[in-house]
């Protein structure tokens, strides 16, 4: 059973739409957050977030203006951020595997498909504590691991003949 | 996606579990459980809500009549996705659907390809009259009817768009 401390957590949320903020901020609260901050635009995230730090961001993808995937690139490649690692947990209705493709190419750590549910928002939440990915450096992509389990999760025994691991046992 | 070179892997420590604890971690079902009844007490909220984003596609679509132009474009593409995202928690599955579909038509076409007014009038009508008739029951055979034919309406559109 786990015991988190979300009254620790700081998390922002970022919706254009005022009843989707209500909802999740509801959620949020109810679990035990207590530090919540709302942005409705990109821009106003992005102040918030230089001001605030938070620990967490639930970032909805089609806004007016800046869109989620905008300020997720700030968030990762802006030399004024405040945290380049910060876990982003997407709130989309879009769930094509094209729009899934981009949103990772963008930096995203996790997805929640609208409509929100209590279970997704607990399990993304964990699922950002608990299995944080590893982050890549590359000349076009700066952001978390875009494949969804590292090699470093299997605990299974090695198979391969040229395994290091096998050919110490044999 | 092609590889690029060179890349750089590498794991920041875990300051989010060193902040929250949560011993061996899962699903914390105490606080789903709050978040259950809080959702629950927001339920009496959700036909003014769903009232006011229809209000809105309404107004969204006036506003892309009177002026089709980007912004007015983007602006009811925004609605459309926020209503297809949100009517099911608000307990209208059906609105969803038809949200979706007229948000896939406006998504899909080209920005350079007028969006055809006589579809959107189709489905916001056909939002209005599922509010209005408070349809919530997703195997109604007229609605379901409605919105095959619209979502049939809006392959053709695409279709057509896609050979021209």
């Amino acid at each position: 059973m786990s015991n988190y401390r979300f009254d620790r957590l700081k998390v922002l949320v970022v919706d254009d739409n005022a009843h989707m903020r209500k909802l999740v901020v509801t959620i949020l609260q109810a679990f035990g957050v207590i530090q919540i901050f709302e942005a409705e635009s990109g821009d106003r995230a992005w102040h918030i977030l230089r001001e605030s730090n938070p620990d967490v961001i639930m970032l909805d993808w089609v806004m007016e203006g800046m869109s989620g995937l905008d300020l997720i690139q700030m968030i990762r490649t802006n030399p004024q951020t405040p945290n380049p690692f910060v876990p982003v947990i997407m709130l989309t209705g879009h769930t094509s595997l094209d729009h899934v493709a981009r949103a990772r190419d963008a930096g995203v750590n996790e997805f929640i498909a609208k409509p929100v549910s209590v279970k997704t928002v607990m399990s993304r939440l964990v699922a950002v504590i608990e299995h944080p990915r590893p982050y890549v450096r590359t000349q076009g992509y700066f952001g978390p691991c875009r494949r969804r389990r590292g090699v470093e999760e299997y605990r299974g025994p090695e198979r391969r003949s040229e395994s290091p691991k096998q050919q110490a046992a044999e | 996606m092609k590889r690029q070179q060179p890349i750089e892997l590498f794991m920041p420590p875990n300051m989010l579990k060193a902040k929250v604890g949560g011993g061996l971690g899962g699903m914390d079902m105490a606080a789903m459980k709050r978040a259950e009844s809080a959702m629950d007490g927001l339920k009496n909220q959700f036909g003014d809500w769903i009232a006011s984003d229809v209000k809105a596609l309404i107004e969204a679509r006036a506003n892309y009549a009177k002026a089709a132009n980007a912004d007015t474009r983007g602006a009811l593409l925004r609605r459309a996705h926020d209503i297809k995202g949100q009517a099911p928690t608000f307990d209208f599955p059906l609105i969803a659907r038809v949200a979706g579909s007229l948000a896939r038509m406006i998504g899909e076409l080209p920005p350079t390809t007028a969006l055809p007014l006589s579809l959107i009038d189709a489905h916001v009508n056909a939002i209005q009259v599922i509010h209005k008739q408070n349809l919530k029951d997703t195997n109604d055979k007229i609605a379901q009817a409605l919105c095959a034919e619209l979502d049939a309406r809006v392959d053709e559109v695409l279709a057509s768009s896609a050979k021209n």
